[in-house]
């Protein structure tokens, strides 16, 4: 069966006033969330507060007893089921790969009943297992229960990959792997979020892994929804205790307003500076010797801005120099506090910042590692 | 045995009793037999499966069915099915499907239901996932099943010489009656034979099935 494309990217989705009872309790209580295009958002709780549930309100595996889920426009109501869920790429905890089938034809079972022909199957088997890093020829043909539990969940990501779909539905992906190995997952995972840039609705019990992965995160409690917002925000300022519980803040930000910038900055280094004059051909060439992702741009002793390999790949074909290009910078002195480093950088979408001492750059204020330092 | 069986004796017995086409009419008659009871039993497993309603008093029915001695059910049916295979095939059919039926059932039903719940949530139909899923994840226990019915086969077809069905049991039938016994010898032992052989077969291909495909 060969079924048509229900959106190829997603804008938005919208869960309003959705309900699901089992009995006389609500596992969901009129849930109002709105999904961001191209966000990966974290649903996290306690057990039994209706994350599943939730987010399996969005592929139709559960159907609400109230409110409707639409997405960019199309209520799933109207929409057959098993087109939709063609659409979104579904991982959970234990994978379900199916025995009876070897790697290759787990992956490529929805492409074959699509009517994909058997090389174009192949060549897609092959090109998800490079990207979870397992060599196909060593894996392809080879069945699940001959796989250890990572690399299982690699081919269940694969799997979940196989139609490209735009949207990705996750409870607890990494949840039943051993920490370690669910740190390599999640770094590889992050990686793979950036490079295929889909959204992606993520559950967890993990606050580590929610405040790593997470663009935004939703706190659930007993069904209802107590607060979303981007990880800063639930940290500096939870809504309520079970927030403040869940992000740990009560015990470890005691002294949130009393610490400073200088306490939690990278210290820098002279890598990270670029000249002024120099032409962003050459710059793509040092920074990738360098291995730097960003860099900072002085003429002299004066900071200019910043920037990005990504952006100085796109001006490559013209010869500029990078005072042309460079883009403004966030700087804070050592002295700040963190918090309000933190919501500057927040309000501006950066998520690096360089801290200088008069004149001179003495360390670089990366959000995220902040973050983590912090929990 | 005082009455050796040569080689002389059984080439002897295998020729006047048209061996060689009696054991062709025997398989014969067997596959036609065999196929039926798999593609009605597994139909008929699928069916109560997917409505369970159904699957108890099905299954009791044939289960009375099974009840019925087998030269009995012959019997019966040659009104119907006039004298010739017709009755033995029909015979050996309505016996295997209880097996057949039962085991497929009890598969579908055994299959862990992650499996049904991922294919269904990474976008297979609900037909789609009993033949991709369920279906091939209970292969071993169906496969156990066509076993079962394959020896009742082998059975009911043997005894159909006695309605003029042809096979193996026709030299059978002929050497009570003219009371030879070099040929009840030889045909009882090549009947048995295989049989063994079969089943054997089948042990193995259902041995394979279980490796592949068996999660349990
Ligand atoms: N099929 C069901 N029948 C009855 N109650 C159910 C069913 N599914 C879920 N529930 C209840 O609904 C509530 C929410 O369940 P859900 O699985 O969505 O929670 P969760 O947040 O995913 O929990 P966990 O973190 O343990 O996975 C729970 O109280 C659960 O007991
Ligand atoms: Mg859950």
């Amino acid at each position: 069966m060969q079924t048509e494309r229900l959106f190829e990217r997603i804008d938005s989705i919208h869960l309003e006033g959705i309900t699901k009872k089992y009995g006389h309790g609500f596992a969901v209580k009129d849930l109002d969330l709105e999904i961001q295009g191209g966000e990966l958002l974290i649903l996290i709780g306690p057990s039994g507060s209706g994350k599943t549930t939730a987010l399996r309100m969005i592929n139709r595996m559960i159907e609400q007893d109230a409110g409707t889920v639409t997405i960019n426009g199309i209520n799933t109501k109207d929409a057959d089921p098993v087109r939709l869920r063609r659409n979104m790429g579904y991982v959970i905890q234990n994978i379900g790969l199916f025995p009876h089938m070897t790697i290759g034809e787990n992956i490529g079972l929805v492409p074959k009943l699509e009517g994909w022909d058997k090389e174009r199957i192949k060549e897609r088997v092959r090109t998800l297992l490079e990207f979870v890093s397992l060599p196909p020829d060593m894996f392809m043909d080879r069945y699940p229960r001959q796989l250890s539990g990572g690399q299982q969940q690699r081919v269940g990501l694969a799997r979940a990959m196989a139609m490209d779909p735009p949207l990705f539905l996750m409870d607890e992906p990494f949840g039943a792997l051993d920490p370690i190995l669910r740190k390599q997952l999640q770094k590889e995972f992050l990686k793979i979020k950036n490079e295929i840039n889909r959204t992606i609705v993520f559950v967890t019990h993990d606050i580590e892994e929610a405040l790593v992965l997470g663009d935004r995160i939703a706190i659930m409690n007993q069904g209802e929804l107590v607060q979303v917002g981007p990880p800063e925000e639930l940290i500096f300022n939870p809504a309520n205790e079970l927030v403040a519980d869940i992000v740990d803040t009560q015990r470890k930000f005691k002294h949130m307003d009393t610490l400073k910038v200088k306490d939690l900055m990278s210290p820098f280094d002279e890598k990270y500076v670029l000249e002024g004059r120099t032409e962003t051909c050459d710059a793509v060439d040092v920074m990738t010797e360098r291995d730097l992702e960003t860099a900072f741009v002085f003429e002299g002793e004066r900071l200019i801005g910043q920037v990005t390999m990504v952006e100085l790949m796109k001006c490559r074909t013209r010869s500029q120099k990078l005072s042309d290009v460079a883009r403004p910078v966030k700087i804070f002195q050592p002295t700040d506090s963190v918090a309000f480093a933190l919501s500057e950088m927040k309000s501006t979408g950066e998520y690096l910042a360089i801290v200088m001492n008069s004149n001179d750059p003495i360390g670089i204020l990366i959000s995220d590692e902040v973050l983590l330092k912090l929990i | 045995m005082e009455n050796m069986l040569t080689i002389r004796v059984i080439a002897d017995v295998w020729e006047r009793h048209l061996m060689t086409m009696r054991t062709i009419e025997h398989l014969h008659m067997f596959s036609i037999a065999l196929m039926l009871s798999i593609m009605i039993g597994v139909s008929v497993g699928v069916f109560i499966y997917m409505r369970p309603k159904t699957a108890d008093p099905v299954l009791n029915f044939l289960n009375i069915v099974e009840t019925i001695p087998d030269l009995a059910l012959i019997v019966l049916l040659l009104p119907i099915l006039k004298l010739g295979a017709g009755p033995t095939i029909a015979a050996c059919v309505l016996y295997s499907i209880l097996p057949v039926a039962r085991n497929t059932y009890t598969g579908l039903k055994g299959v862990d239901e992650q499996y049904t719940y991922v294919a269904h949530a990474i976008g297979l139909s609900p037909r789609e996932a009993l033949f991709k899923v369920r279906i091939p994840m209970s292969l071993p226990l169906i496969a156990g099943g066509i076993r079962i019915a394959l020896v009742f086969c082998m059975g009911v077809v043997t005894l159909g010489g006695l309605v003029a069905a042809g096979g193996l049991g026709t030299v059978l039938q002929n050497g009570i009656q003219l009371y030879q016994k070099d040929a009840i010898l030889v045909a009882g032992i090549w009947t048995g034979l295989l049989a063994v052989i079969l089943d054997g077969f089948a042990g193995i291909i259902e041995k394979k099935l279980h490796e592949r495909y068996g999660t349990w």
